[in-house]
């Protein structure tokens, strides 16, 4: 519109220098400098409280492997209920494919959190009444072992903090598994039908390695959500990264010491997942080119 | 049965909080992840790296860390600057969730501008128009309806994630969940099965219309 008021000598200029250098560009190099006073003055920061780091950087690395070990186990065993749930929603049973719905349905409805408090105060009141008790089968099996002073009083929890855990994200990962597995072309399970394979080697050897690939970057994705959300468990009293934080933080009477304990903590958490996120966006590069 | 009908009402007002906690949340969210997309899309360093370090940090810690930082932490710190009156569970639970979602917000607005072809960025340029000009009139009216079924997406996720507040006592559903578990916790499953059908009230209708104008948008592209 604004070109008929331009002279065409003024279009010229603008076609032959579309991006003009524009003084803001200056700013750029103020920024830096500023940046590098930011960096300095974070370093600044924990320095100041360099007692209360020291203090507490071992616990709050042990209460990290904590966080990691309990990502690990319920990552494992949501792979393991997102495999039955994928089978489930491809099954040719109608019976099998509308629970696998519900189940996909209801888990992603609703929060994580109140999951997790059906699971630790709902489940466990119910399977305690009937007999079932992780703390106590935990301890005995490992009394065979005299090791039981390793159970530690919240198993209960940590029990079903993982098993709840793991079936939420199982409902994610039926999902990332079901739209890898049904977008390989169809005429590659006719192709290996009618090479003579069955139907259990189609899937095996011609449909999964493909899915594979296809579902690695929205499973690293998830992992790392995982790892956030395991710092739900401190509802219900476990003892990991989260809770360790705040039970240094409660208990300090200076507001500054309290909130740089929250601070530091959240960088141990940043420290796992920011590395992890980079891998992801890695995978995803790789994923998207060709073989 | 008798405790779901005695418990119903507290229930309904949660769910009111939840989405007065969310709806507001949401729009903020809105209106900071636009502005961070827009900075971390400049050409000016200045403005790119705060916004990409914000975004970066936001979606590397966990939502209920960064609840009680805010909460507790920066909470603790406001009383010293007589502000103790922002110091509660509606102002930390706002903050919270939109400055969480606000970085993820602006990922879906990164992408939205990106699916607009660049040629009619450059064909706008040609016909002189200035970049605002392109932003506003050109990118965006494009870019809108294919923002909006991860929006929604998103805004279901945030319902769900309004959950955490019930950890600082933000009186949403959950925290009445925990208020009538401390009372009943020997008969805690009809709670239970009223605050997952609560939420599933809340969340399915919008995600079968999210689904419905995906399906209708994907025909139209």
């Amino acid at each position: 519109m604004s070109d008929v008021y331009r002279q065409p000598y003024q279009q010229a200029v603008i076609t032959a220098e579309p991006r003009p250098h524009n003084w803001l560009v200056i700013l750029d190099y103020i920024f830096y400098i500023a940046l590098a006073l930011a960096a300095v003055g974070f370093l600044y920061y924990i320095y100041i409280f360099r007692d209360y780091a020291l203090l507490y950087a071992p616990f709050l690395l042990q209460a990290a492997g904590t966080t990691i070990m309990i990502s690990l186990v319920s990552m494992v065993l949501a792979t393991i209920f997102g495999f039955i749930g994928a089978l489930g929603r491809l099954s040719r049973f109608t019976l099998l494919r509308s629970i696998a719905t519900v189940y996909v349905e209801v888990v992603r409805g609703t929060p994580i959190l109140v999951q997790l408090l059906l699971w630790g105060f709902g489940v466990a009141t119910l399977l305690s009444n009937a007999g079932f008790d992780p703390y106590s089968i935990a301890f005995q099996v490992l009394t065979v072992f005299q090791e039981n002073s390793l159970v530690s009083p919240q198993f209960t929890f940590l029990f079903y903090g993982m098993i709840g855990l793991s079936f939420n994200y199982g409902a994610y990962l039926t999902e990332v598994f079901r739209t890898g597995i049904e977008s390989i072309n169809k005429g590659q399970t006719e192709a290996a039908l009618s090479l003579g394979l069955d139907s259990s080697q189609t899937m095996r050897r011609i449909v999964l390695p493909q899915a594979l690939r296809i579902t690695i970057p929205p499973f690293t994705n998830y992992f790392i959500t995982l790892i956030q959300d395991s710092a739900l468990l401190s509802v219900l009293g476990v003892i990991e990264l989260e809770q360790t934080i705040g039970s240094f933080a409660y208990p300090q009477t200076n507001s500054n010491v309290k909130l740089f304990v929250f601070v530091f903590g959240a960088l141990f958490y940043f420290l796992i997942c920011y590395p992890l996120s980079l891998v992801a966006r890695y995978l995803e590069a790789r994923m998207a080119r060709a073989y | 049965m008798d405790l779901i009908k005695v418990a119903l009402p507290a229930f309904l007002t949660g769910a009111e909080n939840t989405i007065i906690y969310c709806v507001s949340s949401f729009a903020l969210a809105l209106l900071f992840g636009l502005i961070l997309a827009l900075m971390n899309s400049s050409r000016f360093v200045w403005l790119k790296t705060p916004a990409r370090i914000f975004i970066e940090a936001i979606r590397s810690t966990p939502i209920i860390t960064q609840l009680f930082l805010l909460y507790y932490g920066v909470g603790a710190v406001l009383v010293n600057f007589n502000l103790a009156y922002l110091d509660n569970a509606w102002a930390a639970g706002i903050a919270t969730l939109s400055l969480n979602y606000a970085a993820y917000e602006a990922e879906v607005y990164r992408a939205g501008f990106l699916s607009v072809e660049h040629g009619q960025t450059e064909a706008a340029h040609s016909l002189g128009l200035t970049q605002g000009q392109t932003f506003f009139r050109i990118v965006l009216p494009q870019a809108i309806p294919l923002m909006i079924p991860p929006f929604v997406n998103d805004f279901i996720y945030m319902l769900k994630d309004s959950a955490i507040v019930s950890v600082i006592s933000g009186t949403e559903i959950t925290s009445q969940l925990n208020f009538w578990l401390s009372r009943h916790y020997s008969n805690s499953l009809p709670l239970f099965a009223l605050t997952i059908v609560l939420y599933l009230i809340l969340s399915v209708p919008i995600s079968y219309f999210a689904r419905r104008y995906e399906s209708r948008l994907r025909a139209a592209l």
